[in-house]
């Protein structure tokens, strides 16, 4: 969505009698939808800023496309975006780059580099795309430019603010609003009899990483709780996150325990697993450790570790050998050498396969069918890794999504995000880094770009049962890194709170919730009660490739599924026959014979006029 | 030998069927001259499955006890039946004599040799009659109806004897101006006889693709004026035409030792060559065998699958076969000039890429029935040797002689066309899977013998019931259509990347449980659009005007009361 790039959209003939087969997007081909949708804007039209944004500065520049030639323009930065756009030639080549996305900004070559098109910035982005762009090798002509994008693009390192505080920005939905955790525990059918609700977090005394609303089993005192915390790493207890209403077993989520070199043990912590236990007559807890077994061992020598056999003996621990955060981070990188800006063809699937990205989806997703098997069949689970923001937030919720088909409508989706990831303490802006200009940041890493994948993998074997589509998809995650929206930014609660995001910033579900057509699947088919058990076999996987090769221009007409197209174009049109039919309704004195001759006109099979067509209203 | 003689034992009590996600049936087994019948043992509402015999491709048989007394209590035999369209089953059988019996019986009856005992010649459902045309259409019944040919090109019925060439049709369409003459000693020119052909004739230009075999021109370079002549006139005075040939430059010199050869450029001066390589034969059988071996696997944490579907270069198959069909397509669509396709025989790739250019190039071919005529045209008349072919699928432990998925590769390009271009086919993936599962084993004729004079000699005509028109008669079924189809008159060019190429899931997957998950999703997709056809009309023309009206109706009556009023 923040990218615009046109190809030459009918690649010419080359000189050669028969150029090698290029299959290229063609302007012929069937589903012309994207080019035709670049083709609107001007070559050299300005682009639309957003309510708040100003323009910085601008300057003539070379931008090195990977796909194709040079191209000369002009770049504007401003302080939320860097837009390029070309001047050199008819077809429009444009660049629209939130600076949220940019991870590091280098300069590229010297004033004495030699060779065309050697001196300039090299742009590294988080989605997965790099931009160079050149500058003429005279009179330090890139200095400015770099200075100004480097402060800009990690404003936090700057002393200045994210875009998101300045941005002033209106819609009709207020986003803050979808979750409210009372509703949600309400509708999951909590207080009751076996679980309570608690404020003792409502000043972040008990977690600071926590939210301040806590569903504990009903029979655990505040003062367990606290005693409890001292016992879990960074005090993060085990707190209820689903309740299964048939067969009231939960999914609760923790840290690990404290354990040590020396085994330490306590005694609340164990009776308190065996509330949630007995809350609703489970015979044996299952423990789901995320992390490989090895790894659970090594983390005693830092103090943490995980129940023993001995201390917690109506649990059993399950290890899920998910690997960390610097594993995750290293087999995306990798994904990304492969795929831009050539896409390694001449072995595709086993350098995919050497990266190890589809292997490392497929344990994330077996890990949470194994939690949702767990509790559907009646057994309460607890779910931790080492701190429980990253790994344990993939499970629970993609557990939660299997079990529970309210997270896969739009709404439930956006409750389900706010309240496991954004609630529970996802450390979003030491994952990401927004705004910050340390790239080597090891506390960097794609966990929730993994969990989205793992989402899109489950619609894809799925593909009626949620009610949104891969576009909103792609959405959160550019604005994941966007910084246009305060959704994403922070690492917890309290730290939101104190930076009075929810007051100072816009939603990213204001945004989305103002045109929710977008983003509907028009196949969904609610079905209340069933539990999703994706394939995690290997087999069934697939690389996400319209996301992770979205930028290249090959992979750009296969975005935007043409089905789903010609069913919004459907939907389209059914909502119109019911406009017109309430219209008609209301004024009988509207004569409806003209309306009739005019739907009457024969339509060519084109899918152009066949568009055109539905836009044009009765 | 009768058939009933393989038959030792018929009827089996007791046998335990064991399916791949379903859970363990008991029932009764019977072996019939062409079918495996199990049926469960509840009398009401009984389970029954039915296999053809000849959809076997292997068996495998482990017997306990083998050695001890033969009607020990408790002596049984295990069979895995392996069959062509991929399903593996299990049967447990009490008693080790039965087992043998039975497997034996299977063995024999699944690998019949003569055409006329196949089931196809016993099939006599209720609904069909023998009488009346058998296939869809003929080469004459094309011509007559093309009517961009009727200028330039004509019906030839040199081959009515198939003597000219065995494996062509008794009608081939030719250049107006070649006389039946020149076409013999052309044909004698070509290997097999199969003297260059019209295979298509493109509606935007008219320029056409035309199909053969290598020319026959051997180590000391002979040619052939006749050859030359229809090729010349092919292009009608226009200055080029493309000889796309499906081997690399340096096998075509090879073939030159064995008597084959390619079309020199001094010998064919307004033909330009470009050479394409393709794997052909026993190398794609082996990466049927090898992919269906991985996909099989049964182990869940298949470590190195992609590696394995790499190794097994399907997918590569599948690109060459697409993006050569793209190449094709871009000489005559976008360059304007006809082109010649062959490989060696040309009864495979050949035709593949042939059949694959039209699909990309012309919506009439695009529909249900345009699909199957055109499979009739330019696979079954064209004498793709389908018995030869496949006799044996990838399980089958026989030594391999003349398989090869070359009918299969085309359904998975087709496939992967549909999967690129969700709209733009009138069919959907159910057909592609009958297909392929009838090609290996069938009720009907079709894909009997080898060519169009063996299916005359074996009277396979008058004798069983045509695939192809049982498809139309009397309506389509709905599981074949696509809900959303959507004719473009555009050609449509699938992209060829690795990324973009996909395994096909829905045949080599098909009895996994994601399968399953993927037939109710199509299910649903199917309620909701006939649902939404219903409530505003997907064909704006008619059902949309209809609906409508329908809608409006009352309040159209609301308005002339309120007129009289």
């Amino acid at each position: 969505m923040s990218f615009v790039e046109v190809e030459e959209a009918n690649p010419v003939m080359a000189s050669a009698p028969i150029a090698p087969y290029n299959s290229s997007p063609l302007g012929n081909s069937s589903s012309p939808n994207a080019s035709r949708e670049s083709l609107k804007m001007e070559p050299l039209a300005d682009f639309a800023m957003l309510p708040g944004e100003e323009r910085v500065t601008d300057k003539e520049i070379i931008y090195i496309c990977p796909f194709n030639a040079a191209v000369k323009g002009k770049v504007f930065i401003t302080n939320y975006r860097l837009y390029f756009k070309n001047t050199d030639s008819e077809t429009p080549v444009t660049l629209d780059v939130p600076l949220g996305v940019i991870s590091r900004v280098e300069k590229m070559g010297g004033a004495s580099s030699r060779g065309e098109n050697s001196y300039g910035l090299e742009i590294t982005c988080k989605d997965m795309r790099n931009l160079r762009f050149a500058l003429k090798q005279e009179g330090h002509s890139r200095r400015d430019i770099f200075e100004i994008l480097f402060k800009y693009a990690f404003p936090l390192s700057h002393g200045m603010q994210l875009f998101a505080f300045l941005s002033q920005e209106k819609y009709e939905e207020n986003g803050w609003n979808v979750y409210e955790p009372m509703d949600e525990y309400r509708r999951q059918g909590l207080p009751n009899s076996e679980w309570r609700i608690t404020f003792i977090n409502k000043t972040y005394e008990l977690c600071d990483t926590y939210p301040t609303v806590l569903a504990v089993p009903y029979k655990a005192t505040e003062e367990d709780l606290k005693r409890v915390a001292t016992f879990r790493s960074r005090c993060r207890i085990p707190v209820l996150s689903w309740f299964h209403k048939e067969n009231h077993a939960v999914i609760t989520r923790c840290s690990q325990p404290l354990v040590g070199m020396s085994g330490k043990r306590n005694k609340d912590d164990e009776r308190y697993l065996d509330l949630i236990r007995e809350a609703n007559g489970t015979t044996k807890l299952t423990i789901y450790d995320a992390r490989p077994n090895v790894n659970a061992v090594a983390n005693k020598a830092t103090g943490g570790g995980y129940e023993g056999d001995d201390a917690y003996q109506n649990a059993e621990l399950v290890f899920l050998d998910i690997h960390n955060i610097h594993v995750m981070r290293e087999s995306l990188k990798k994904l990304k050498d492969i795929v831009y800006p050539n896409v390694e063809e001449s072995h595709w699937l086993s350098s995919l396969e050497s990266t190890h990205w589809l292997e490392h989806i497929k344990l994330v997703l077996s890990g949470a069918i194994q939690v949702a098997d767990k509790v559907s069949s009646g057994s309460s689970v607890v779910v931790h890794c080492s701190d429980g923001w990253d790994r344990t937030a993939q499970l629970t919720s993609l557990a939660m999504l299997m079990l529970d088909s309210y997270y896969r409508t739009l709404r439930g989706f956006q409750v389900l995000l706010e309240k496991e990831w954004i609630g529970f303490g996802h450390k979003f802006a030491s994952r990401i880094g927004h705004g910050d200009k340390n790239h080597a940041d090891q506390d960097r890493s794609p966990i929730f770009l993994q969990f989205i994948d793992c989402v899109w993998q489950m619609t894809k074997q799925f593909p009626t049962a949620f009610e949104f589509n891969e576009r909103l998809l792609v959405v959160i995650l550019d604005h994941l890194y966007s910084c246009r929206f305060g959704t994403f930014l922070y690492n917890c609660e309290s730290v939101r709170d104190s930076n009075s995001v929810r007051g100072k910033t816009v939603s990213l579900w204001s945004f989305v919730n103002s045109d929710t057509s977008l983003y509907i699947n028009p196949f969904y088919t609610p079905e209340s009660s069933r539990v999703l058990y994706p394939v995690a076999s290997m087999r069934h996987l697939e690389l996400w490739v319209t996301y992770y090769i979205r930028w290249n221009p090959r992979i750009q007409h296969q975005q935007q599924s043409p089905v789903e197209q010609r069913y919004k174009e459907l939907l389209a049109l059914r909502d119109q026959y019911l406009k017109k039919l309430e219209e008609l309704k209301l004024s009988d004195s509207a004569p409806s014979s003209t309306h009739l001759t005019n739907s009457s006109t024969p339509n060519a099979a084109t899918p152009n006029q066949h568009i055109t067509h539905l836009q044009t209203p009765f | 030998m009768e058939l009933s003689e393989h038959i030792k034992t018929a009827n089996v009590e007791d046998v335990t069927l064991k399916r791949p996600f379903h859970p363990a049936l008991r029932g009764t087994l019977c072996v019939t001259s062409h079918h495996l019948l199990f049926s469960d043992r509840k009398d009401e509402a009984s389970w029954q499955l039915l296999i053809l015999l000849r959809n076997i491709d292997a068996i495998e048989k482990s017997v306990e006890n083998l050695f001890g007394y033969p009607r020990a209590v408790g002596s049984s035999g295990t069979i895995t039946i392996k069959c062509k369209d991929l399903l593996v089953l299990q049967l447990e059988i009490p008693g080790m004599e039965e087992c043998l019996n039975i497997a034996s019986s299977i063995e024999a009856l699944s690998s019949l040799e003569s055409v006329t005992e196949m089931y196809p010649f016993f099939y006599r459902p209720s609904h069909l009659t023998l009488q009346g045309p058998w296939g869809l259409s003929s080469m004459e019944q094309y011509y007559k109806q093309t009517e961009r040919l009727w200028d330039r090109w004509r019906v030839s019925t040199v081959n009515s004897d198939y003597s000219v060439c065995p494996s062509y049709p008794s009608a081939v369409i030719v250049p107006r101006e070649v006389a039946d003459d020149m076409l013999i000693r052309s044909a004698r020119f070509r290997q097999g006889g199969r003297f260059p052909v019209l295979s298509y004739c493109h509606h935007r230009n008219g320029m056409v693709i035309m199909r053969s075999s290598q020319p026959l021109t051997g180590a000391n370079k002979k040619r052939c004026k006749e050859d030359e002549l229809l090729l010349q006139a092919v292009i009608d005075g226009s200055e080029l035409g493309y000889v796309i040939d499906l081997r690399s430059a340096q096998q075509a010199q090879q073939a030159r030792m064995t008597g084959g050869g390619f079309e020199s450029k001094s010998c064919y001066s307004h033909w330009k060559r470009i050479h394409r390589h393709h794997e052909r034969g026993k190398v794609v059988q082996e990466s049927l065998i090898k992919l269906v071996e991985a996909c099989s696997d049964p182990s869940h944490s298949v470590d190195r699958w992609l590696s394995k579907l790499e190794n097994s270069k399907w997918l590569s198959h599948v690109h060459s076969a697409l993006s050569t069909a793209g190449l094709v397509v871009e000489c005559v669509e976008r360059d304007g000039h006809s082109v010649l396709v062959h490989g060696s025989e040309g009864t495979d790739n050949t035709l593949l890429v042939s059949s694959l250019a039209q699909l990309i190039l012309d919506p009439a071919s695009r529909t249900v029935t345009g699909f199957l005529c055109l499979l009739e045209r330019e696979w079954i008349q064209a004498g793709h040797p389908f018995q030869q072919r496949c006799a044996h699928s990838a399980y089958s432990h026989a030594r391999l002689k003349q398989e090869c998925p070359s009918f299969l590769l085309l359904l998975d390009c087709v496939w992967q066309v549909w999967r690129q271009f969700p709209l733009a086919l009138e069919f959907s993936e159910a057909l592609l899977l009958r297909l392929a599962q009838e090609a290996y084993a069938s009720n009907y004729g079709t894909f009997l013998c080898n060519s169009e004079q063996e299916r005359c000699a074996a009277g396979v005509k008058e004798n069983t019931h045509c695939l192809l028109q049982s498809l139309l008669k009397p309506d389509i079924e709905e599981q074949y259509l696509n809900p959303l189809y959507e004719p473009t008159d555009l050609a449509i060019w699938p992209s060829v990347h690795p990324q973009s190429l996909q395994l096909w899931t829905g045949l080599f997957l098909r009895w996994t449980e994601y399968a399953q998950n993927m037939v109710e999703a199509r299910e649903e997709v199917w309620s909701i659009v006939k649902e939404h056809r219903e409530r505003a009309g997907p064909d704006q023309t008619n059902n949309t005007l209809s609906t409508h009206c329908e809608t409006l109706t009352p309040f159209e009556n609301l308005m002339d009361e309120l007129t009289i009023l």
